[in-house]
């Protein structure tokens, strides 16, 4: 493998469990050096039981992983050379903080004045020097968050595993933890496996992210490009708060021109995008709009694409930078994010503007975007 | 003002019952301690005497003329080999059956318990017969085999279930750290069940210390242990009272220091878990 170097290759990986539940389905993932990829999807997708693959818990029902181009199927997870951190940290009770961080030394045999020198290089890198001499259960939940990843580091292994470590974190400490990490990763370089149910978490850390479903990757891509340009429904809808609008509409042709078209609105379709959707006419499609895309048309200037649609506001949820206006279009829900200047009062109908070069179409029946 | 009345009087109840229960456990061993330095006619006098001359004429006699000394060796080592031997072997089996789940494992785990279920008494018979056999009659070794049998089923469960507690990415987490398996139990899951594997060692400790029905029939005169030894106070000619409740004093004593020396640990052993 010449050119850039593979640190981790998940080959049709599978995993049924002994009740013969199948929690992963024939994953194929090729992880790049120092990158930063998540694993991201709701509770019960088997992104844990990948994680827990790679790491050599989980026993591989089909399929190989190659750490480094070793193959490591076979391999106990001390042989991996692998760091993982744990939601619950899963810090040793019985030992001080030190030797905990320690405890990965040792096993390895490495000499104990290294030993001191790397644990002390590790905690002066987290700021948890003062608490060497302590024992798990006096720190609190961010601390002890600190030495989890203390003992991960210590090692310099060739890959971090993490298996949603800051979810037991109150919000603020969890967005501090976060950059915290990320800063981690630059300074480390050091190839991040990262397992998370949270899209924001997701989002703002991955380089990459894979998105995954009752264990089957529906897409893998940079952040950016998974939240514009989602493969299907479950990606678009996942990604994203408050989450993608999905309507149920048809497409049309009337005068040259197609539309997005329901018993309650009739969008125009970019001319930019008309051949893509040109094949869809007539067609039964689930129209999709982010929140952000929809505008209160008091507000804002006519732009090109921009399409009226009428609806009956429910709920005002002013967010501090923005309001989350919740409307009702004839049948459908509609979420917009709209100025916090805006007039809007529940049971009140009002005009919005779609930016309609944002929209996306989805197949009804299978839900892949078109 | 109610509340804090109602209140005193739950507390003075709860004084007055756990009073009475300790004067209904501890009744049979004052007696015993009382007859103990009695002499042999304020021992046997009816009704019993409460005030009297103390004596330890009976501690003097039995220590002098008995072998008692003896019989408590013989019931030190039976009890401490056989503790040793459940302890390893008990932690270990309960551990693999804890953690390694494979088909029929609980049908294993059940088993050993139901062996416990057995009244000692069928088992008696067969035992000696095989104890015979094998030679081992009248030493300390058919003892300590023969304790493991109920011991070993207690100490695995008691294990067990301490070891479930554990929460399982402790060791995972040592796996990646650079343990084996059996480097993660030595490591991670035995000093963390140490004080239940202290307190489940006390009691079998205990358990084997003073058994005497299998002691009886398995030993004769070189292994002879404490509890059967004291019986050897009860002749044809008569019941040495003085001397059997001092021989029964002297036995207890061991168990209690020891009890009262890891007490800490067995109170923190038996609510392991629930403490956390
Ligand atoms: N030992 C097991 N035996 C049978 N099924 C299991 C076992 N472990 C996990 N599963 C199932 O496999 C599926 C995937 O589990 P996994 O832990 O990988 O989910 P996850 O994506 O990490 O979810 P979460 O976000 O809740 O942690 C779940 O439906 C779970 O019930
Ligand atoms: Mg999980």
């Amino acid at each position: 493998m010449a050119g850039h170097m593979l640190d981790i290759v998940l080959k049709n990986l599978k995993k049924k469990f002994d009740n013969g539940f199948v929690a992963v389905h024939n994953i194929n993932l090729e992880i790049a050096e120092k990158e930063f990829l998540v694993l991201v999807g709701p509770s019960g997708c088997g992104k844990s039981t990948t994680l827990r693959m790679i790491a050599g818990l989980e026993k591989i029902t089909e399929g190989e992983i190659y750490i480094k181009n070793r193959l490591v199927n076979h391999l106990m997870p001390k042989d991996r050379n692998i760091a993982m951190v744990f939601q619950n940290y899963a810090l040793y009770p019985h030992m001080k903080v030190y030797d905990n961080i320690a405890f990965g030394l040792k096993m390895r045999k490495i000499p104990k004045p290294e030993i001191d020198k790397l644990v002390h290089e590790a905690s002066e890198i987290l700021g948890i020097e003062d608490l060497l001499h302590r024992r798990p259960r006096q720190l609190s939940g961010g601390e002890r968050q600190r030495v989890a990843l203390g003992r991960a580091i210590v090692r310099k292994p060739d890959v971090f595993l993490f298996d949603e470590p800051l979810s037991n974190l109150d919000a603020k400490l969890r967005v501090q933890m976060r950059e915290e990490i990320k800063k981690l990763h630059e300074r480390l370089q050091t190839t991040i496996v990262y397992v998370t149910h949270d899209q924001v978490e997701a989002m703002t850390m991955g380089t990459r992210i894979v998105v995954m479903k009752n264990g089957v990757v529906q897409q893998v891509g940079k952040p950016l490009e998974l939240y514009e340009k989602p493969l299907n429904l479950f990606v678009a809808g996942f990604l994203g708060s408050p989450a993608m609008n999905f309507l149920n509409a048809r497409v049309v042709e009337e005068r040259g021109a197609f539309f997005v078209k329901d018993d309650h609105f009739s969008l125009t379709i970019p001319r930019a995008l008309k051949n893509r959707y040109s094949e869809l006419k007539e067609k039964e499609v689930i129209f999709g709009i982010r929140p952000e895309h929809i505008f209160d048309k008091t507000l804002t200037d006519p732009f090109p694409n921009g399409e009226s649609l009428k609806a009956k506001i429910e709920i005002v949820e002013p967010m501090g930078s923005v309001v989350v206006l919740v409307a009702r279009c004839g049948t459908s829900k509609i979420i917009a994010s709209v100025d916090s200047k805006t007039k809007a009062r529940p049971h009140v109908e009002m005009d919005f503007l779609l930016d309609m070069s944002q929209m996306h179409l989805f197949d009804k029946e299978f839900e892949e975007a078109y | 003002m109610d509340r804090f009345l109602t209140e005193k009087v739950k507390k003075a109840f709860l004084v007055i019952a756990t009073v009475a229960l300790f004067v209904f456990i501890l009744f049979p061993p004052a007696v015993l301690f009382l007859t103990s330095i009695k002499t042999e006619l304020d021992a046997l006098s009816f009704p019993p005497k409460w005030f009297f001359q103390p004596t330890l004429k009976n501690y003097a006699a039995i220590l002098k003329t008995s072998p008692l000394i003896g019989y408590a060796v013989n019931s030190l080592i039976v009890a401490s080999l056989n503790t040793i031997a459940c302890v390893v072997i008990g932690s270990m089996a309960a551990y693999s059956l804890a953690r390694y789940k494979f088909k029929g494992s609980e049908n294993i785990a059940f088993w050993m318990l139901s062996i416990r279920m057995m009244p000692p008494v069928a088992a008696i018979i067969p035992i000696y017969i095989l104890m015979k056999n094998v030679g081992l009659l009248d030493t300390p070794w058919c003892l300590v085999i023969t304790y493991l049998t109920f011991n070993l089923p207690f100490v695995v469960w008691m294990m067990k279930g301490f070891f479930e507690e554990i929460p399982r990415e402790l060791e995972e987490s040592a796996f990646i750290d650079g343990c084996s398996p059996l480097n993660a139990f030595i490591r991670i899951a035995l000093p963390l069940v140490a004080p239940g594997l202290a307190a489940t060692a006390i009691l079998v400790f205990i358990f084997s210390w003073n058994e005497f029905l299998f002691a009886l029939i398995l030993t004769g005169t070189k292994a002879v242990t404490l509890p059967v030894g004291i019986i050897g106070f009860m002749k044809e000619t008569g019941i040495n009272w003085g001397y059997m409740t001092a021989g029964g004093i002297l036995a207890l004593v061991p168990v209690i220091l020891f009890t009262m020396l890891v007490q800490k640990h067995l109170v923190k052993g038996l609510t392991l878990g629930a403490l956390k």
